[in-house]
């Protein structure tokens, strides 16, 4: 006996992505998740994207990982409210386990929740954890063939933030051909060129997300 | 290796929709994957055999029908497929290209004796 089934795989994940998100727009509040490589510097972006929009947005973080909380640590000196999944072994964060994370946060009083998602290209983009934005972050010393080998994170993500600029110019990238190759993969993809370590263009990128939260508040 | 937490997925779907017929032993799943998806068919393979393990889906055979990359370009109307995930038209250039096919990832079927 044949049984039509017809059902998403990852139609569990997307229910309850579905609630967290409406749960956010209910409060009003942008849900970034950011997604790249170990060591891409998506934590250190975040450190100096904080001490910039801190002063003016009331931000909360959620920290993914497999088994540490050394980044919510890092984050927790900013003096913002932070919060870490630990996957155990897991490599990515699904919509769950960010739903079992919002009860220790004040979503009322809070205008932007960004997501660290585990390190990983692959396996994160799939699940949806009901965010408003996903953002790439790309460091140049992981060279310029990393758009065209994992394409979906580009494809899918709405911003991309090429870190690590202040090394330009001790690597064979070619920003201009890096950059062409992702707006081949999503010509809608806003790009960031950034150095985390230096502060070099973290605030348009800072100024285009305190944008994105405005947009939301409505 | 996500495919083991998507196999997770699968097997939910299939003990809800056999729910009803415990008694009954599931033979064959059909699972239809784009191709882009990050999801690998070998990778799938493999977990499904340890997820089927002990349950009454060992044994069973699984079918993972491929879906192309195609898309659409919004300039001129050309529908083709997409080589090498570049969504550059190749009529117009244009890269303004909207996904047709090849996001899929759902159970199509299953057969159950």
């Amino acid at each position: 006996m044949e049984i039509n089934v017809n059902t998403g795989i990852l139609s569990a994940n997307d229910r309850i992505a579905a609630e967290n998100k409406e749960q956010f727009s209910g409060h009003g509040l942008l849900v970034i998740n950011i997604m790249g490589s170990p060591g891409a510097g998506k934590t250190t972006v975040l450190e100096k994207t904080i001490d910039i929009l801190a002063g003016s947005l009331k931000l909360a973080v959620i920290e993914g990982d497999i088994y540490t909380s050394k980044d919510a640590r890092r984050i927790e000196k900013h003096g913002v409210p932070v919060k870490q999944i630990n996957t155990g072994g897991a490599c990515h964060l699904d919509a769950k386990m960010v739903a079992k994370a919002l009860k220790d946060f004040d979503l009322d009083a809070r205008q932007l929740l960004i997501i660290e998602n585990v390190g990983n290209l692959v396996c994160p983009v799939e699940f949806n954890l009901g965010e408003d934005l996903k953002i790439a972050v790309l460091s140049i010393t992981e060279g310029d063939d990393k758009p065209m080998k994992y394409p979906l994170l580009f494809r899918e993500s709405q911003a991309v933030i090429i870190n690590k600029v202040d090394l330009l110019d001790f690597t064979d990238v070619d920003m201009d051909s890096l950059k062409r190759d992702i707006r081949k993969i999503n010509s809608n993809i806003e790009i960031f060129e950034v150095s985390a370590r230096t502060g070099q263009g973290i605030g348009e990128w800072a100024a285009w997300l305190g944008q994105k939260v405005n947009e939301k508040k409505g | 290796m996500h495919e083991m937490a998507l196999m997770a997925g699968v097997f939910e779907i299939i003990s809800r929709y056999t729910a009803d017929f415990p008694e009954k032993r599931v033979t064959k799943v059909t699972l239809v994957v784009g191709e882009m998806t990050n999801a690998v068919p070998e990778a799938l393979e493999a977990a499904f055999e340890v997820y089927a393990n002990s349950t009454n889906v060992e044994g069973a055979e699984l079918v993972i029908k491929e879906i192309p990359l195609l898309a659409r370009c919004t300039e001129c109307g050309r529908e083709g497929r997409i080589e090498k995930h570049m969504f550059v038209c190749p009529a117009c250039s244009s890269l303004s290209m909207e996904i047709k096919s090849g996001r899929e990832l759902y159970v199509d079927s299953l057969e159950v004796d």
